[in-house]
């Protein structure tokens, strides 16, 4: 029998606040992250709304303390990873075996374009710098070495689904007794490629986004980390304060249908909820709250809205995209949404999708619109799907 | 453990020829990259619409896994996810970056812009063929039979794969050139071993 995997701390940071309590106030409040972009330097500006952490890099350097490497990426990620550790406050941590699982999928990015600027104009010119770090796993190691975490890295990246992956991935170490205690999550920062990419695609709504409704337009790009602090069994005794709750079930599926596109009837999406189900040995009617995926592009919500009919219909529970508040974070939404949904839990609330109006006419439910607390949650699924098909649900539930 | 497999089939397209076992299928000199393909695709009447939308090392790819497991292939021997595939070339997706690049002055093409990375076309052979198994592709100055054969020997000696599907597949403009190799742990009567040297001697033959 593999042993249970708790979580002892979160910690997040996105458009709507720069830790845990400001999040939660921002949900009270139905406050939406998205703006006018005013920190990315694009020529989109002023004609695509995005989700930016209201913070300059200077500002996040000041929070953090100069790092080797100061790409977005990594400063962003290095905030709520080292919120979810302080949070967690696990007692004699430096005796456990500790990872660091960490996602994303620009890497340095950011710091590359800001290279190819100067190099492009002229070969002789750009700091080389720059570009140092332009893999994803750099990221990981900065953040790695600034949390003094060296038994275990890894940095997953699978699109959309990738901190979702690396929640999973986090847990099977510690289920199969490889780490006691494993930081997992993932980060993403806005850069012009990802806009740029995006936008090619066809699928950022120039308005706010609006998941799950009739008239959605695509989604909105944001930016942000999130973390959860897993420990064993034996590492949840130990704790000071007692654990969030446990990560019961996970699955990955993948409907292998197309690069951009989920197929319509939701497969992946589908497999995915039915196996993480399988996993921790529930059924439908027991799941107390969806934090749907949600991006609010036609393709996402119609497939995902199949996947759910399919497997709850008749009887369904809440669900709510949190991306009407942080936009579509990509490689950070399955961590950020991670945080969302333990603190679902532990405060027994169920977020509200911002701008819904008029349900998906194929679709015989619709997302909760109110900021609801006090509920009684025990289970919360977390759906996490990315390009190329990669399907991810979560299921956390209380202790 | 480590024990013999064997190469079970080969093809090659190159050169406007397609050749299978060392044997010519289908010549069509002097077509351009995109006549020439279409030409492949209607010779060996397949029908596959999706064939139409793909970028060009899509279709090299796509042609040549079709021709090599055509007749030759005993799919219900194997569950899909003990099918993988491990690809190399040495432009990755440059052909297709370009033209993408080419339409940004305009609108930018979302249907070219989903093919600008190389391991697209792994993903449309394993979506063609219900394959699950482990992939990977990988961008190499040349053809590397070595380094290939490190790879696939791995994942079948540690049972992560029962067969393997395993080569080169490369395009930038008008030149071309895709071998792929069926690799299985059984011996059919064709079958050379699956060895650096023997796909070296297969892939220089044309």
């Amino acid at each position: 029998m593999s042993q249970s995997v708790y979580v002892a701390g979160v910690g997040v940071i996105s458009a709507i606040g720069n830790n845990v309590t400001e999040h939660l106030s921002a949900f009270e409040r139905g406050e939406a992250g998205m703006a006018d972009i005013t920190l990315l330097n694009t020529i989109h500006r002023h004609k695509l709304p995005v989700a930016e952490v209201k913070l300059t890099d200077e500002e996040l350097i000041a929070i953090t303390g100069p790092t080797t490497h100061n790409s977005r990426t990594a400063l962003l990620s290095l905030v709520a990873a080292r919120e979810a550790l302080n949070d967690a406050a696990i007692p004699n941590l430096q005796e456990l075996r500790t990872g660091f699982v960490s996602a994303n999928s620009v890497g340095g990015m950011d710091k590359s374009e800001d290279f190819f600027v100067e190099f492009l104009a002229d070969n002789s010119k750009g700091k080389l710098k720059n570009v140092f770090d332009h893999e994803c796993g750099s990221m990981t190691e900065i953040v790695a070495d600034q949390l003094g975490i060296t038994d275990f890295m890894t940095t997953i990246s699978t699109a959309c689904s990738s901190s979702a992956n690396a929640i999973f991935y986090a847990a099977r170490l510690i289920k199969n007794n490889m780490l006691d205690v494993a930081v997992a999550g993932g980060v993403d920062a806005l850069t012009k490629f990802t806009l740029n990419g995006f936008n090619t695609l066809m699928i950022l709504d120039k308005e706010f986004c609006k998941p799950f409704d009739e008239h959605r337009e695509g989604l909105n790009l944001g930016e942000g980390a999130g973390y959860v602090v897993l420990v064993s069994d034996k590492v949840a005794k130990t704790l000071t304060k007692p654990a969030y709750c446990k990560l019961s079930g996970y699955n990955n599926s993948n409907d292998a249908y197309h690069q951009t596109a989920s197929s319509p009837e939701g497969t992946g999406s589908y497999m995915a909820m039915k196996g993480a189900l399988a996993k921790s040995d529930l059924q439908p009617s027991d799941i107390s709250y969806i934090n749907l995926h949600g991006t609010g592009t036609q393709n996402n919500d119609s497939a995902e809205g199949t996947a759910v009919k399919r497997l709850f219909d008749p009887n369904y529970p809440p669900v709510s995209s949190t991306k009407s508040f942080t936009g579509h974070t990509l490689g950070a939404s399955g961590g950020i949404e991670a945080v969302f949904s333990v603190l679902s839990i532990k405060h027994g609330l169920i977020y509200p999708n911002l701008r819904f109006k008029t349900r998906i006419s194929d679709l015989p439910f619709e997302p909760e619109t109110k900021y609801l607390k006090g509920q009684d949650i025990k289970h919360v699924m977390s759906n996490s799907f990315g390009f190329g098909g990669n399907c991810t649900s979560l299921i956390f539930s209380a202790v | 453990m480590a024990t013999n497999k064997y190469i079970s089939s080969t093809c090659t397209i190159a050169k406007n020829a397609v050749s299978k076992n060392g044997v010519t299928l289908f010549e069509n000199p002097g077509a351009d990259i995109t006549a020439f393909q279409l030409s492949v695709y209607q010779h060996f009447h397949f029908n596959y619409p999706k064939f139409y939308k793909m970028d060009n090392l899509s279709k090299l790819g796509w042609l040549t896994a079709e021709i090599l497991l055509k007749d030759d292939f005993e799919r219900f021997n194997y569950e899909p996810e003990e099918i993988g595939v491990v690809l190399t070339n040495s432009n990755s997706s440059l052909d297709n970056d370009l033209k993408y690049l080419d339409t940004i002055s305009d609108i930018p093409s979302p249907s070219v812009f989903v093919y600008t990375l190389p391991n697209i076309v792994i993903g449309e052979i394993c979506i063609r063929n219900n394959f699950k198994g482990e992939h990977a592709f990988f961008i190499q100055e040349k053809f590397d039979p070595a380094f290939i054969a490190q790879q696939v020997n791995y994942l079948l000696d540690n049972d992560i794969l029962e067969t393997c599907i395993c080569g080169w597949a490369d395009v930038l403009g008008q030149d071309y050139k895709a071998t792929l190799f069926l690799v299985e742990k059984k011996k059919n009567e064709q079958a050379l071993l699956f060895s650096p040297g023997n796909m070296d001697s297969i892939f220089n033959t044309i």
